[in-house]
């Protein structure tokens, strides 16, 4: 067995690094790989990426690795690596921070439908000032729509079917949407936010 | 003696019945709380992955109508709405640059002054135990609750102090034990169940899922016990499709701690709206003896 020889350009990885050490406010050169991170993630064996290599991709400046693995686009969010880093590095900022990147450049996300799910999330939330379920939904399936077509849109559909009615059975299905009265207020933050980014 | 209130958007959909449990055993514990004027939602756990600066700017609009209300104390059952809150509390603590801008768009501005409560914050700490101890008329003998914390209530993506232990809480286990319940002890308490990834990465919730069900059952739970409405929505609705999955004979209950402590208050099922569970959950109700 052969192990690949890494090359280290600390002026090529340079940009990468700064980029994310700013936006996520993390100090990725505290890693000293001590993978207390990787045996808690929850998500590693499907991600196949721990919190140390991810870290380990952007020091070493491989963007396109940083961006494209499965560790940023089905990370739980549940925090355990932050909880227990010695050196206080919150992984789940950096992969927060991957996906907004990832965003911004216009790039296809590795798990499209994760970015479609959280875009779709904060659109009704924005749009009502209170998140509709039903609007919420209906972004998300437009957006699956727009991925993979009308049978996507149908497969998803008859997925949830029996869920739908099983919640619809016990009244935790909601068609109406409430709506903030100050909505305008709500609108100058999303302004403020794209003025901002 | 009044506190403030933010439901939050699951609270007045998916699971209005937690918002009606709040209120009306806060009530017999003799609290008003007082919803929070034109609410907003925090944005969750979407608002981060898509754009921080609304990730930190949505909950402060709410924390600002908090400061405003006069009153000190603010209670949030949901998990994912008290992280975020919290979060932009503490943030806009540090950072009074930021402050500024997002106060310069709100009409009630963010000063910071308000106390964040989770649900288990406020029974333990609002409530006055020894006069709690006399009001429970009911005693839920026959309940064996795996506490399931989840994520959201200990561990946080910035330098936030934690009330309780954050490897293994207590909270929950010393309400339970309050109303006679017997909590068990187990090792996934504050594991991850999957969030959001039941609608948008399925197969990966569903295995979160299976472990947390798996670890109750052989701990000898036969219910599970939570604060957060997207853990009890999740472990509820796809539970049949987790044991069918993973070979899951057992079906597990997944109650609000509203339930329990309402349910030793002496209010009834229909009172709680217990019967709008997916998993039964009105079965273990016969395990409960009068005091």
């Amino acid at each position: 067995m052969s192990t690949e020889t890494v090359k280290f350009e600390p002026e090529y990885a340079q940009p990468l690094l700064q980029e994310i050490m700013d936006r996520s406010g993390q100090n990725l050169l505290a890693c000293y790989q001590c993978r207390r991170c990787a045996a808690g993630c929850p998500v590693s064996d499907e991600a196949g990426v721990t919190p140390d290599r991810l870290i380990r991709m952007i020091v070493f400046g491989q963007k396109e690795e940083a961006l494209k693995n499965f560790l940023v686009w089905r990370c739980v969010a549940c925090y355990t690596c932050g909880e227990r880093c010695p050196n206080n590095i919150q992984t789940a900022r950096i992969t927060e921070t991957l996906k907004q990147i990832s965003k911004k450049a216009n790039l296809e996300p590795l798990v499209p439908k994760v970015a479609a799910f959280h875009d779709s999330f904060l659109k009704s939330a924005t749009n009502n000032g209170r998140l509709s379920e039903m609007e919420f939904m209906i972004l998300l399936l437009k957006k699956i729509k727009n991925a993979g077509g009308w049978s996507a849109v149908i497969a998803e559909m008859k997925s949830q079917s029996k869920l739908g009615k099983a919640l619809y059975k016990k009244k935790r299905i909601h068609f109406g949407s409430e709506k903030v009265k100050n909505l305008s207020e709500i609108k100058k933050l999303v302004k403020k936010a794209e003025a901002f980014s | 003696m009044k506190i403030a209130y933010y439901p939050g958007c699951s609270l007045h959909a998916s699971s209005a019945f937690y918002d009606h449990q709040t209120k009306i055993v806060t009530k017999k514990l003799g609290i008003e709380l007082v919803e929070l004027d034109d609410w907003n939602c925090c944005g969750a756990t979407s608002a981060c992955k898509t754009d921080t600066f609304l990730s930190i700017a949505l909950p402060a609009r709410n924390l600002g109508i908090a400061d405003a209300s006069g009153l000190d104390e603010l209670v949030i059952p949901c998990s994912s709405c008290y992280s975020r809150s919290l979060v932009a509390q503490s943030v806009l603590a540090d950072n009074q640059e930021l402050k500024d801008m997002i106060n310069s768009e709100l009409s009630k501005k963010v000063s910071g002054r308000v106390k964040i409560l989770s649900i288990v914050e406020l029974l333990l700490k609002k409530v006055n135990l020894p006069q709690f101890d006399e009001q429970v008329k009911y005693k839920l003998e026959g309940f064996k609750p795996a506490c399931y914390y989840g994520c959201l209530l200990t561990r946080f993506p910035y330098d936030i102090k934690v009330s309780d232990n954050v490897e293994n809480p207590q909270g929950l286990d010393i309400i339970c034990k309050r109303v006679g319940a017997h909590p068990v002890d187990w090792n996934y308490k504050t594991d991850c169940c999957g969030a959001s990834a039941t609608v948008n990465d399925t197969e990966v919730a569903l295995k979160l899922m299976s472990k947390i069900m798996k670890d109750a059952i052989a701990r000898g739970a036969n219910c599970f016990v939570t604060t957060c409405p997207m853990c009890q929505l999740n472990l509820d609705a796809y539970q049949d499709m987790v044991r069918e999955k993973y070979n899951i004979s057992q079906r597990m209950p997944v109650y609000f701690i509203t339930e329990l402590v309402g349910l030793s208050l002496g209010l009834s099922e229909r009172d709680l709206q217990i019967d709008r569970h997916l998993i039964d959950a009105t079965g273990l109700l016969k395990e409960i003896k009068q005091v």
